[in-house]
């Protein structure tokens, strides 16, 4: 069904564009399950998460390429426009995200394991709030894609901002901690590796918000700067 | 003699005698070179509709209000469900409705400025200037050659070198040049369907019209033949301003510049092709377009 809520006419399209709607959501569950996984093996140092999200991340790789194939059938057989169109697309380009961030989900995951043969840092801790931001963001991705809200689409960039700003913060405290502890010099360095991953994991989402505002409005607010963007999201919500 | 008062084929031939001096080749027909030639300087900007309806009998009302702007040298792609009067609209413009009996319009369709339903007109100077392609290819059970200077002979051409140029001319912008230069004289009903087609549009702009209509001019044609008249329709816009009435979705947003969806007689939507079948303004479009229709 699309934004005017009429079915397809060929009822084997509405159901490809379902299974693709479907794919992607369920391809986006199994990835932040790898990032909880990864996140809590490093938090409470189990190993046994980490590997599990390392294992996982294949589930997710399937997934890409479940959905990009579906996608391009849909493309062959159907010839979609308009929204199904942009339907299409950013199913593609969200499931090269959600790899991505299953793969980022996997770095974190072996640094864990690595960070877990050391003895515990209290910094470990600062990693807590940046992964927070960061999933808070992935799941406003996935439910701006999931429900087709623009405005949390266009919402994302700003909470990136947060994101990114705590994330230099921790860089900071991480290197003084560097400096002030150099006995536990690999960890610092691992948990630094942790929070670029988390920071990535939060552009992926907002690329992920992006390309729910082109399937809703149409509109690419690829690179736009923040200016236009803000502009943009005062006009949507007017 | 001012070339604005001369009749078409008058101009048409004056238009090859000045190439032929041009080039100093007078033993084999010149490659006419559509962007030079003099004929193209008045072509109308665009084909205007203004508020036009449109009735077949005086109770049934098929047109409703149409306002719209055809931009010259583009391709404009009509579409829209069976009977929503994209066709009616179509043979309007060339008043080929006409023929039948107790139509009606309300309204002005306007062809380089020009009432086309102005009483000073004549309808067969209008016709001369609006080449029209039907769905199905309608050759005449003539010859090759025979169909495509059909139009000059019935006006009088008798010059055998002018019809000859005609003939490659209208032959090479319709790409059939080198599939039949060797049987010229052999009957067009052999040819295939696709032939067929093109011929048709050979015979069309043999006279050198500013407008060429096609009324789903693919829709006999296999995939091949149908790329070749897609092509084809792309180069004539270089010549012509082409108007397509179209069934095939793909084929609009292949070949078409802007594109207008009709629907119950009435104007939905008209917008840049490109436009229109990535984010119509029209709820109504965005619905046809995507296959919700119905």
């Amino acid at each position: 069904m699309n934004s005017s809520g009429k079915e397809h006419t060929l009822a084997s399209f509405e159901e490809a564009l379902q299974e693709s709607r479907n794919a992607v959501l369920r391809m986006a569950s199994v990835a932040q399950q790898n990032l909880d996984h990864a996140i809590t093996g490093l938090l409470s140092r189990n190993a046994e998460l980490c590997n599990e999200a390392i294992a996982d991340d294949d589930e997710v790789n399937a997934f890409e390429k479940t959905i990009d194939g579906e996608g391009l059938k849909i493309l062959m057989r159907f010839s979609p426009v308009a929204t199904d169109l942009r339907q299409v697309l950013a199913a593609m380009k969200i499931a090269n995200n959600l790899e991505r961030i299953s793969d980022e989900a996997g770095s974190i995951a072996r640094r864990a394991r690595k960070i877990g043969k050391h003895p515990e840092v209290a910094e470990t801790r600062m990693i807590e709030p940046l992964y927070e931001r960061a999933v808070v963001l992935l799941r406003d991705g996935i439910r701006a894609y999931a429900e087709s809200d623009v405005d949390l689409g266009l919402a994302l960039h700003k909470q990136d901002g947060k994101l990114d700003t705590a994330y230099r913060k921790t860089i900071k405290e991480l290197t003084k901690a560097m400096e002030r502890d150099p006995s536990n010099l690999k960890v610092y360095l691992h948990l630094i590796f942790v929070a670029r991953c988390l920071e990535r994991i939060g552009d992926h989402a907002v690329n992920i918000g992006e390309e729910s505002v082109f399937v809703g409005s149409a509109t690419d607010i690829r690179h736009i700067g923040p200016e236009a963007l803000s502009e943009m999201a005062e006009d949507y919500s007017v | 003699m001012n070339s604005a008062s001369l009749s078409p084929i008058a101009m048409h031939k004056e238009n090859i005698q000045s190439s032929v001096q041009k080039t100093g080749q007078t033993d084999r027909p010149v490659e006419v070179v559509a962007a030079e030639e003099p004929s193209l300087a008045g072509r109308p900007d665009y084909i205007k509709v203004s508020d036009f309806s449109f009735n077949y009998v005086p109770a049934v009302r098929v047109l409703h209000n149409i306002t719209m702007e055809i931009p010259e040298k583009q391709v404009t792609a009509f579409i829209g469900p069976s009977g929503c009067g994209k066709t009616t609209l179509l043979r309007n413009f060339n008043r080929m409705n006409d023929l039948i009996d107790g139509v009606s319009h309300e309204g002005h369709i306007y062809v380089n400025d020009q009432d086309i339903h102005d009483r000073n007109l004549e309808v067969i100077s209008l016709r001369k200037r609006i080449g029209m392609v039907f769905q199905k290819s309608n050759p005449f059970p003539k010859t090759i050659y025979e169909n495509v200077v059909y139009s000059l002979r019935v006006a009088g051409q008798k010059n055998k070198q002018l019809l000859n140029e005609v003939v490659e001319r209208s032959l090479k912008s319709a790409a059939l040049w080198e599939e039949t230069k060797d049987r010229l004289h052999d009957s067009a009903l052999g040819l295939s369907g696709g032939q067929m087609q093109r011929l048709c549009i050979a015979r069309a702009i043999a006279n050198r019209p500013e407008i060429l209509l096609m009324d789903e001019p693919c829709s006999a044609l296999d995939p091949i033949a149908t790329a070749k008249i897609e092509e084809l329709i792309t180069e004539l816009k270089q010549s012509f301003t082409v108007v397509i009435v179209t069934h095939n979705m793909q084929q609009a947003t292949r070949v078409s510049d802007r594109a207008a969806y009709f629907f119950m007689g009435k104007l939905i939507e008209m917008d840049d092709t490109t436009q229109l079948f990535s984010n119509p303004s029209q709820k109504e479009t965005e619905d046809y377009i995507s296959g919700r229709f119905g």
